[in-house]
């Protein structure tokens, strides 16, 4: 009980009214006993009055108990709930600071309103409280308030004291100030937390102090600062370095996203070629640590690797896999050996790959197996020698080992062309052992393509057909194609026997689309003009680099700036699953699709478009993709629609640019609803952020297929906006939704002709039609920045214009409720106020604002307050902007 | 952050639930436990250690047979996660002395207590057992130590359980003696797990060093604890490849690739002395973590030698070799090798004349051979050069002397300093090493 005493020594003794003290343990007994039937999930809400008469006690033991209950339940009994907040509110002035931060602590925990306003007062108190435990445990429960009430947090002020908390003498307070104002930055779109250079050397002054959690939390935050130049860049690096010596994990994998992002702007060549080599160690000792840890470490280190191969290209010895490895921690170890293997380090990385490959675990081996094609694939200079590997294992004749080979084979003979056929017979020894549909498929293409150096071609592809209408799909695809193949290369008897029934089979009794479509091109190309059948079929293919696995690299520069978080475990993007719950439930439901069957392969044809002149990867990826690359004609296939082909082919500026995608501000109107898009739905709109022009657009897949490949073109129209880059839109799984910023440029098509606000714009993607919509343009956001005028200027601008440039008009449905709500909003918006005057009742109003191409607008607003419609008139050289104008100020008054 | 953090047994079965934050529906422990368990990914059938279901992250460790899971919505730091699971998970041992289902259900109470001060609204506060002992104030009911999973060849060959040996150990850091006495104790463990590989020559193809300092202190008064490393000890190794032998720098120096420190430690003597001073706090801790791949001698050589006999038959003759001084021995050593799936049978047998008995001392300077581990197969796909890939031996030491393989181990000492209030009255030096041969 030594606690118990410890904590009750400040209390003063008299004040207990509970009850005497020979039923006090027994009141905790029973108290405990209802919590255990709490957490093993019996409803014991029936209690609530009886266990909160408990609560006040000076025993913090029974206390805990009883708020441990009251969180469980004051939201299924608000109105008892209240009962409780009494003592919360004496405990929250308790000179035990235990039970001040406890009452804090747990209020912020109760989420039920009546509650919550009563938590402010002792709230505030708690945040400027004499001990530091009250202090830190008061800067959470800011963060828990906020995420219950995020206006009540700004009305108070609770935001400046946390900031001041970033000062505080205590690290623990610090480290709690931060991570709570970091989860508001989250919510919020306004820039409440930003770290300016002065926060920063504070934080860099408590990091060295604070708890490893707060370390963090810390490094994370700091993470977002951009180091104005080089010299910062270097001077941040040198305080984070120490770090990478933590024992914990997260504090050094934080430490490593730091120094990496600074790295980018560090200039010179010897301190990063420095921090390569201090990261190094700290690094591989990650791998020392549980096998989950390790297996976070890899999945970073993965990325690490692909934008500074150098930092590990020594260490590859480490990611040998050890026997007892679990198996999650093996596949990223051999994908990270694949990436640093070299020319140097081949022979040892082989040995080790042959060793798996004759593990027991068949995922392993096969990963394993694909490993020594990928390293063929990646060093021309080895590739003989996996080539050996890879016939040894064949020679094992595990069936499994044979079929993956074979795969991995294929695609060595597309990396290297006419190098190695002499190992066809080999394979072909294993023919009959094939059951696994890309082998097949794999084996199958071998032969078609190698069709005139087998002499058998024809009987061993005749042996596969047989069975042609049992077949998988994708062996179907390669079956007909190796056929045609086989034909324009020995247009003999047989093989016009063999296209015969394949051709048959392929377009009278099949029901899958894209095998029947393709076999009508071969056939209609085989009956006009077989040289032509020739040359399409027999193509020169384009060689494959070895890029499966492989991020691109706007995607990879997001990941790297998401080291250590669960992003760069996923390798996927953050907003790709970071779902909060309230956007989660209003995932809508999936939508029958009219035609099940035509859904599930729509992406075939749009591959086979693309992978004729794409590389194709080499493994790793969906079948579709892989296979269909050799085969696939490209001239049938072309047809784009022509509108499409004028509005894409216009300027051509087709690049990727990365452009995070920011927080939404309001919901975005929505210009093309998913029943007009099949699924589809697009929203859109103008915005202005930092002085540019956006296209905030969010895209919802609703269809049943995964859209990808989509691409903008704005037709022409009045101001000439047009993309200023590609729009980045990842592929999108049926249900999710993706929102992105383009930026836009203006002048660039003028359309001519009286103005406009339609905005034409056409969107596509591989799967589905063009599609058109239109849109708004809104000349608000072009106002300038820069566009406030002296009152000078503006009088003598005034005076210098003719009076035909005055147009004036009626904004019937305009209030104007005060007028400095007004001017502010304008202001925001860059229509800056420069005087007023009062005339009888009426207001009169003058503004300015700077439209395109810096052609300033003289602005004079008459209206009565509080009563609907205002004049407006407005002085421009530049009159017949004017509509534009006019809409754009009512969007803006209303 | 966190949304949730729960406990559940092998079965399923919750153990313990807490809910931070309310945004992840109540389910989710169930959802958790059926993903994990019917896992089927692309690689492999086990479930990573972090993955996303519907929305929600979950990340989890297993330790003592125990699932310690925590959920969240946000891209939270993963290594943060498991690092605070593993905490926790050391920080209940602390308290409750031994970590099973029976005592946290036993001690339910206490360790909801605990999750309250470890974890406030999804952010970790403290897992210093020394820092949360002001607030709390359940006490732990003791739990039978008796039945404490053996130390078994399974339990070791568990990476990262790195536990020690005896019953000491299992007592809570804040219960007392019985009669109020408490013990003046200070458990220092050295704890290596060496990483061999042997070619099927002999020859050693990597050698690895994992090592650990732990230490578990139940001295009163916070007395001041100085550690005194090796003096020629160096850090880091300067350019050149890791695995390059050949220019490991003069003879006798230990040259750690790699180290990291408690954070309770202070390095203001390091660089002069290679002592480490620290206040050690409550509570088993790692006061040091360090890797080397320099050279050693291994403290057993390993030969394999893989025969087939008949078509469905393989025989395996394993020999290993203490290769340590006499004065020394080897306890419970137990081989592990792993067979194909489709083995039916194996026997075995020993040379006449070695003195292995399964899990016996195991004595220095003599070759002791196993014969003939045979194995039946059902089928004959299975060939002879990739079969034993692996064969481990261990060896675990609780003699109360210094292992002597490898040498920057040997001169570590724990000298309390003057201010002590206690004396030391027991320190226990533990090694253990996990071989890892492979024939090749």
């Amino acid at each position: 009980m030594a606690g118990t005493k410890r904590g009750s020594e400040n209390l003063p003794c008299e004040v207990s009214p509970g009850p005497p003290i020979e039923y006090k343990d027994k009141r905790k007994d029973a108290v405990k006993k209802v919590i255990a039937a709490m957490t093993v999930g019996k409803d014991v809400s029936s209690l609530f009055t009886d266990v909160v008469n408990c609560m006040q006690t000076e025993n913090l033991e029974l206390k805990k108990l009883v708020y441990l209950y009251l969180i469980n339940y004051a939201k299924s009994q608000p109105d008892l709930a209240i009962l409780a907040v009494n003592t919360f509110v004496k405990d929250s002035q308790d000179p035990n600071p235990l039970i001040r931060a406890l009452a804090v602590r747990t209020m912020g925990c109760i989420r039920v309103d009546k509650i919550t306003e009563y938590l402010c007062d002792p709230l505030q108190r708690c945040l400027k409280d004499d001990d530091p435990y009250v202090r830190k445990t008061a800067s959470i429960c800011v963060a828990k308030l906020y995420d219950i009430n995020a206006e009540l947090v700004e009305d108070r002020g609770f935001l400046d004291a946390l900031k001041d908390l970033i000062s505080d003498n205590n690290p623990m307070v610090v480290a709690n100030a931060v991570a709570a104002l970091a989860e508001i930055q989250e919510n919020s779109s306004r820039p409440i937390f930003e770290i300016t250079s002065n926060t920063l050397t504070k934080l860099l002054t408590a990091l060295n102090e604070c708890t490893e959690w707060g370390q963090v939390f810390i490094l994370d935050a700091l993470s977002k600062y951009k180091a104005a130049d080089a010299r910062e860049a270097e001077n941040i690096v040198e305080r984070v370095t120490p770090r990478l010596q933590h024992a914990n994990c997260a504090v050094v994998l934080s430490a490593v996203k730091m120094i990496l992002l600074q790295m980018e702007l560090i200039t010179s060549t010897d301190v990063v070629r420095n921090l390569c080599k201090k990261m190094a160690p700290p690094l591989v000792t990650l791998l020392s640590a549980e096998p989950e840890i390790q297996y976070v470490a890899l999945r970073n280190i993965n990325l690490i690797v692909q934008r500074r191969p150098t930092i590990l290209a020594h260490e590859i010895k480490v990611f040998f896999c050890k026997y007892n490895d679990p198996i999650y921690v093996k596949m990223e170890k051999l994908e990270i050996m694949i990436k640093l293997a070299s020319d140097r380090n081949i022979d040892q990385v082989l040995l080790e790959f042959k060793e798996y490959a004759t593990e027991v675990d068949v995922d392993f081996v096969r990963k394993a197996v694909r490993a020594i094609g990928r390293c063929a694939i990646k060093l021309e200079r080895a590739a003989e020698r996996c080539i050996s590997v890879l016939l040894e294992l064949i020679k094992i004749k595990v069936n499994y080992v044979v079929q993956e080979a074979i795969i991995v084979i294929k695609d060595i003979f597309r990396r290297y062309p006419n190098t190695y056929e002499s190992i066809i017979a080999t394979l072909c020894e294993s023919l009959d052992t094939l059951d696994e549909p890309e082998a097949k498929a794999s084996m199958i293409w071998i032969i078609g393509e190698y069709a005139e150096r087998i002499d058998n071609a024809d009987e061993l592809l005749e042996s596969f057909l047989e069975s042609f209408p049992e077949e998988p799909a994708l062996v179907q695809l390669q079956l007909l194609t190796a056929t045609v193949k086989l034909f324009l290369k020995k247009p003999t008897e047989g093989p016009q026997q063999m296209i015969q029934v394949v051709l048959n089979n392929a377009t009278v009794e099949t029901d899958n689309p894209d095998l029947r479509d393709r076999a009508y091109i071969y056939w209609r190309l085989l009956s006009t003009d077989p040289e032509a059948a020739k040359d399409v079929v027999l193509a020169e293919k384009p060689v494959i680099s070895d890029d499966s696995n492989q991020l691109d690299p706007s995607l990879l520069d997001e990941l790297l700036a998401n080291i250590a978080t669960l992003a760069s475990v996923y390798h996927k993007p953050p907003d790709a699953f970071v779902t909060r719950v309230k956007t989660a439930v209003q995932r809508p439901d999936d939508e029958e699709y009219p035609d099940g069957s035509e859904s599930g392969y729509s992406d075939m044809p749009a591959n086979a478009v693309d992978s004729a002149a794409a590389p194709s990867s080499s493994s790793n990826v969906p079948h579709a993709a892989t296979r269909q690359a050799a085969p696939a004609p490209p001239a049938p296939a072309a047809p784009v629609p022509d509108l499409l082909g004028d509005l894409i082919g216009l300027d051509g500026a087709i690049v990727p640019v990365d452009q995070p995608a920011t927080p939404s501000g309001p919901p975005l109107p929505i210009v093309l609803p998913a029943s007009t898009g099949q699924g589809l739905q697009i929203c859109a709109q103008l915005t202005r952020r930092d002085g540019q022009i956006f296209y905030s657009m969010l895209f919802e897949n609703n269809s049943q297929i995964p859209l990808d490949g989509f691409m903008i073109q704005f037709n022409k129209n009045t101001l000439g906006l047009a993309a200023a880059g590609p729009l980045q839109v990842p592929q999108l799984q049926p249900g999710a939704s993706a929102t992105t910023l383009l930026p836009m440029v203006s002048f660039q098509n003028i359309s001519p002709g009286p103005p406009s606000t339609l905005l034409q714009v056409a969107v596509k993607n591989n799967q589905q039609p063009v599609w058109y919509f239109n849109d708004k343009i809104s000349l608000q956001v072009f106002f300038a920045e820069d566009g406030r005028m002296e009152r000078a200027d503006f009088l003598e601008t005034w005076k210098s214009l003719p009076d035909s440039n005055e147009i004036a008009k009626d904004l019937q449905s305009v209030v104007i409720n005060s007028v400095d709500v007004t001017v502010d909003r304008l202001a925001a918006s860059n229509v800056f106020f420069i005087a007023k005057r009062k005339n009888m009742n009426q207001e009169v109003l003058y503004l300015s604002a700077k439209a395109p191409r810096g052609i300033p607008f003289l602005i004079e607003l008459t209206g009565v307050v509080g009563i609907a419609g205002v004049k407006c008139a407005i002085k421009t050289r530049n009159p017949e902007m004017a509509p534009l104008f006019f809409e754009a100020m009512e969007a803006l008054l209303k | 952050m966190i949304s949730q953090f729960f406990v559940l047994s092998q079965r399923g079965d919750n153990i313990v639930f807490r809910d931070y934050r309310g945004e992840v529906q109540k389910g989710s422990a169930e959802i958790f436990f059926r993903k994990v368990k019917f896992w089927k990914g692309d690689e492999g059938e086990d479930a990573p250690p972090v993955f996303n279901a519907d929305g929600v992250n979950y990340v989890h460790v297993k330790v003592a047979g125990l699932l310690f899971v925590a959920t969240t919505r946000v891209n939270v730091s993963p290594s943060l996660v498991l690092e605070l699971l593993q905490r926790i998970a050391r920080v209940i041992k602390d308290y409750l002395g031994v970590l099973n289902e029976d005592s946290l259900r036993k001690n339910f109470v206490l360790v909801y207590e605990l999750l309250d001060e470890v974890i406030d609204f999804g952010y970790p506060q403290t897992t210093s057992t020394e820092v949360l002992k002001s607030y709390i104030f359940n006490e732990p009911i003791e739990v039978e130590a008796a039945r404490l999973p053996p130390l078994g060849p399974a339990a070791m060959f568990m990476q990262g359980t790195k536990r020690m040996p005896g019953t000491a150990v299992t007592k809570s850091v804040v219960a007392n003696e019985p009669g109020g006495r408490k013990r003046e104790e200070i458990f220092v463990d050295i704890i290596e797990k060496i990483s061999v590989t042997f070619s099927s020559s002999g020859y050693i193809l990597t050698s690895e060093i994992d090592g650990t300092i732990q230490m578990k202190s139940y001295l009163t008064g916070n007395p001041e604890i100085r550690l005194a490393l090796n003096e020629d000890l160096i850090i880091g190794r300067n350019g050149s490849s890791v695995y390059d032998y050949r220019n490991s720098a003069g003879a006798g120096a230990v040259i750690l690739d790699d180290c990291n420190f408690h954070e309770s430690v202070h390095l203001d003597n390091f660089d002069l002395d290679r002592t480490l001073m620290l206040v050690p706090t409550d509570g088993e801790f790692s006061v040091m973590n360090y890797r080397m791949t320099q050279e050693f001698k291994p403290p057993f050589r390993v030969n394999a030698l893989i025969e087939e006999a008949g078509s469905l038959k393989a025989e395996v003759i394993l020999k290993i070799r203490a290769d340590f001084a006499p004065s020394i021995t080897a306890n419970t050593i137990s081989v592990h090798m792993p067979l194909p799936k489709y083995t039916t049978r194996v026997s075995f047998e020993f040379e006449p004349g070695a003195i292995v008995g399964g899990s016996e001392t195991y004595s220095a300077g003599k070759a002791h051979i196993f014969t003939g581990v045979t194995c039946q197969y059902h089928e004959r796909s299975w060939t002879c050069e990739h079969d034993l890939h692996n064969s481990n031996v261990q060896c675990f030491k609780a003699s109360g002397k210094v292992l002597a393989n490898s040498k920057e181990i040997q001169d570590i000492q724990s000298i309390p300093s003057t201010n002590a209030k206690g004396s030391l009255s027991g320190i226990q030096m533990a090694s253990q090493n996990t071989y890892d041969s492979k024939p090749m």
